[in-house]
């Protein structure tokens, strides 16, 4: 599927033809999906959804040792305001002593730059930002403006490349081409693909240690890129290379996170491990086509179902499959002690899942297997053909309502209502309009905490546990916050909004 | 010119945190999709984890126009959001905040919005605020929603009532304390007996907004923000207006008080004995830190690092209340070459040295330079005059250069995502005392 010829890799919207707006059961969207129905869906009322420059950006800044340029108004880098302590928290959970946080710039176009171009700006940006910080990488978002004027970004990439050290990455990620925020995840690969693996090799040392060589080569039949777009904390990554060292594998972390330098050995890797297709689908193809990287990608390593699915996927590949189930039997028996306490504390619990299709769709599985709260409503982001293997479990399963939404707490509040769940867990920006109607809250994904392998599992029954020994927060703000809907909005269906087009908004 | 690490957002960012603010109004965003939901991290996670308030974050209604409205048009997606949002969202007030790419592509909003006016008699009142990015920053926004609900909210004609006045010129988000600033100033100045209309607070109305043209005068606590706004109210109105600097502390609030009254000609009398019973108070208190500060060496040299606001503010603050040394004054919002004289010389009304002290600076990165053009660097002698002890008030982008100066830092400026801030303000006496608490606090954390 290679489109690393193409300066701009297609959008979701063109390459996947994912479905962002639906509401009823699985069957309903599993099948709709297939016979391609539900593409064009939109909503004739939206909420404001994530930008996917805001996306890419922040997974580019994550990179450590690189400035990302917004090229575009000054507003559009505005989120970097809210994440400068986040960043810092992130590298230095990995060690970098010399974490600095995010180092962003804007070209800061005004009213004259829209009528002249904003080439210039972005020009002067580049130079100033390899003179103040000397960066390995210098990423370019572009924006909606820039786009629409028609500044040619890889243009200016292209003439100051030679003038500068820093690897010069423009990232095509204007907010208005997409109605997925996932695109960004592409755009991000698509300029690593082109720009950071491309033409970079290892320099050679002068003399060569062949013991050394031949112990590489070695020991790259047994090791793995580990894919981490930025979602995955650190006692993830931990958690996920024991398991992986566990069958007898050594694991590198792509590519948040990682000094760009090292990227060069993604090439040498046995296999990629995806732990979400979402992120990684476009990355992992390319790599294979170009490199000969062979990958897997049918789910997230979240509750023991898919920990076990996961690693089997992983060790058929390296023919470790008795290994890897000696590995599972043995972690499974000592989870399940450590949850049986817990357990009890779950029984009669219902809870609603929101996020990410991939996550959504373990992490609801996970909550039914694993601790025995009943999942009755499942939110994706969007769903697209990688959905149907995490939604497995609830198969058949008409009592869990499931809809299809970026955010839109519009439907989600009148969702609730219904539902009356008593454990909300969501994504940020949506989390909050389920606490304040007085739901408790976990919050399904974040850099700090654990929610990965069976780690994860242990620590995601305890939090819960936490949260309903006490969840009179909650209640508060049920009992007194005011939300912006009208009351005969709850009454309504909540899927009224939702239209089926041809050509989606 | 490019900025690094600038401190704000855009107009569409700035505005959407104003009509946030505003009671009962909602913002449709005619925009890009994530237009929205970029703001929103800058406005909740940086001011303080102020919040998603009544309609923001992710509930805010907008258009999402993508590519097929940036070539056809974006007019029938707008003229849909609006009926649509009258359904689902409860209103008072609507306000229609146009984007980049709305703007660029010229949709006619003034139009779409006659037409849904006349369409929807008797529902919620609908305004336009322009948005457009490259407009300017979120300073701006603010500004331009001051301006829509001036001219297109306001009932005009009103007969003028004694003793009434609007404050503004504290943006909400970007000024972080914004809503306990508010709560303060509107507090002394009912205490020298005026009526105040300051729009954003729990205690203000949309009613009372809507009357806002009957004012004696409107104040502007801020050289910059909301100056363009009093200039379109004046004109509209007729209402003259004041501008002020933000005041912090005894000294600052003292002054701005009587320059008030002054200007209104109040009852002198009443004014200073209004002033004696707080100066009092404020000066008991403050007091309480005399042991500490004389057994410990509290005198600190300073950089402050803010808007031009709160620069100005925070300045005058620092040294004529606290004692310290501002070193460094770094204005961080962009100031136009031909504004910075007037600048200047507020400065020089409360700041010693401030020819020396007072720079322009956008970039976060060069704070650190343009310190070290002023005091000299470690030079390896024995007797090196170090820049110690040191305090830097700045906003969370100045966390780093403080660490490596040893200095202590208190998040004061935008942006703020380390403090929490329900309704803690800076501003007037009872702010004053509270920024002495924080500061010394994070001065003695070790302690």
């Amino acid at each position: 599927m290679s489109y690393l010829h193409l300066k701009v890799p297609p959008t979701r919207d063109v390459r996947l033809k994912p479905c962002n707006a639906f509401g009823g059961k699985l069957c309903g969207l599993v099948d709709g999906q297939k016979q391609g129905c539900l593409t064009g869906n939109g909503r004739t009322f939206a909420q404001t959804t994530g930008c996917q420059l805001t996306l890419s950006m922040t997974m580019a800044a994550s990179i450590p040792n690189t400035v990302v340029i917004y090229h575009g108004p000054v507003g559009c880098g505005a989120s970097s305001l809210g994440l400068t302590g986040q960043a810092k928290l992130s590298q230095l959970a990995r060690g970098n002593v010399d974490a600095v946080g995010r180092v962003w710039m804007s070209t800061n176009l005004d009213e004259t730059d829209v009528i002249l171009g904003g080439e210039a700006k972005l020009e002067a940006a580049i130079l100033e930002a390899e003179r103040r910080f000397r960066p390995h990488a210098i990423f370019i978002g572009n924006t909606c403006v820039p786009a629409i004027i028609g500044d040619d970004i890889d243009n200016v990439a292209t003439r100051l490349q030679d003038r500068i050290h820093a690897r010069i990455i423009p990232l095509h990620c204007e907010g208005f081409k997409t109605r997925f925020v996932a695109t960004a995840y592409d755009i991000v690969y698509h300029g690593i693909l082109r720009y950071l693996l491309n033409g970079e090799e290892e320099r050679q040392p002068v003399l060569r240690d062949e013991a050394k060589e031949r112990e590489y080569e070695v020991r790259s039949k047994r090791t793995v890129n580990l894919l981490n777009v930025g979602s995955m904390g650190y006692v993830d990554e931990v958690e996920l290379v024991r398991i992986l060292n566990a069958i007898g594998l050594e694991a590198n972390v792509y590519p948040c996170f990682t000094s760009p330098e090292k990227f060069v050995k993604v090439k040498d890797a046995a296999l990629s491990i995806s732990i979400c297709a979402t992120h990684d689908d476009y990355f992992v193809e390319h790599l294979k086509e170009h490199y000969g990287v062979p990958y897997v990608l049918n789910t997230i390593p979240i509750g023991t179902d898919n920990v076990r699915l996961w690693l089997l996927d992983i060790a058929d590949f390296f023919g470790l499959r008795q290994e890897a189930l000696k590995v599972i039997e043995a972690e499974e028996a000592e989870l399940n002690r450590a949850l049986e306490p817990l357990r009890a504390m779950f029984r009669g619990k219902t809870a609603f899942v929101s996020t990410g299709e991939i996550r959504a769709g373990a992490q609801a599985c996970m909550l039914e297997r694993d601790l025995g709260i009943k999942v009755v409503g499942i939110r994706a982001h969007h769903y697209d053909q990688f959905g149907e293997i995490v939604f497995d479990h609830f198969k058949g399963r008409e009592d869990v309502t499931i809809n299809v939404a970026a955010n839109q707490p519009f439907e989600q509040v009148n969702l609730l209502r219904r539902l009356k769940p008593d454990l909300y867990l969501g994504h940020g920006n949506s989390n909050v309009w389920a606490a304040k109607q007085g739901v408790p809250v976990l919050p399904i994904y974040g850099p700090n905490n654990s929610y990965l392998g069976y780690k994860g599992v242990f620590e995601v029954a305890t939090r819960l546990a936490r949260l309903l020994s006490n969840p009179k927060y909650f209640n508060t703000l049920g009992e007194t916050a005011k939300l912006p809907y009208r009351e005969a909005w709850y009454g309504e269906d909540p899927y009224r909004y939702i239209q089926h087009t041809e050509d989606a908004i | 010119m490019f900025i690094e690490r600038p401190r704000f957002s855009c107009p569409l960012g700035g505005a959407m945190a104003t009509v946030n603010a505003l009671p009962g109004a909602v913002a449709i965003l005619h925009a890009s999709p994530g237009c929205g939901g970029n703001s929103n991290v800058a406005i909740m996670a940086a001011a303080g984890n102020m919040g998603s308030g009544y309609c923001g974050g992710a509930s805010v209604s907008a258009s999402g126009i993508g590519e097929k409205q940036i070539v056809f048009g974006g007019s029938d997606r707008l003229v849909e959001q609006l009926e649509t949002s009258g359904e689902v969202l409860e209103a008072d007030l609507f306000v229609v905040i146009t984007g980049c790419t709305a703007e660029i592509i010229g949709d006619d909003i003034n139009a779409i919005l006659a037409e849904h006016r006349a369409k929807n008699l008797g529902g919620p009142p609908v305004i336009h605020a322009s948005g457009a990015g490259f407009k300017g920053n979120s300073y701006f926004g603010y500004d331009s929603v001051l301006q829509s609900l001036f001219k297109q909210f306001l009932v005009p004609g009103r007969t003028r009532v004694k003793g009434k006045v609007n404050l503004w010129g504290i943006p909400p988000a970007l000024d972080v304390f914004w809503e306990g600033n508010l709560i303060e100033l509107r507090r002394v100045l009912e205490g020298i007996g005026l009526k105040v209309n300051s729009f954003f607070t729990k205690e203000d109305t949309l009613a009372e907004v809507k009357a806002a043209g009957e004012a004696e005068l409107n104040l502007v606590v801020s050289p910059v923000n909301g100056v363009a706004a009093a200039e379109v109210f004046k004109h509209i109105h007729g209402v003259d207006y004041l501008v002020t600097d933000l005041p912090i502390g005894a000294k600052a609030t003292a002054e701005f008080l009587q320059t008030v009254a002054q200007r209104l000609g109040l009852d002198q009398a009443a004014v200073e004995g209004f002033l004696h019973r707080e100066k009092e108070v404020y000066y008991h208190y403050f007091s309480r830190l005399s042991d500490s500060y004389a057994d410990l060496d509290l005198q600190r040299y300073a950089v402050i690092v803010a808007d031009t606001t709160y620069a100005l503010a925070l300045s005058r603050f620092a040294e004529n209340e606290l004692g310290w040394l501002p070193k460094l004054v770094a204005v961080t919002d962009p100031c136009e070459e031909s504004a910075r004289p007037a600048i200047l010389q507020r400065f020089e009304q409360g700041l010693s040295g401030h020819t020396q002290a007072v720079v322009f600076e956008t970039d976060t990165s060069q704070i650190s330079r343009r310190l070290f053009e002023r005091w000299p660097k470690p030079d390896g002698t024995k007797y090196y005059q170090a820049f110690s002890p040191a305090f830097v008030i700045g906003s969370r982008l100045d966390k780093e250069f403080a660490d490596s100066i040893g200095a202590g830092h208190l998040s004061v400026a935008y942006p703020i995502s380390e403090r929490v801030v329900l309704n803690r303000g800076y501003a007037g006496y009872r702010g004053g005392l509270h920024l002495i608490e924080d500061l010394f606090s994070v001065v003695l954390s070790n302690r």
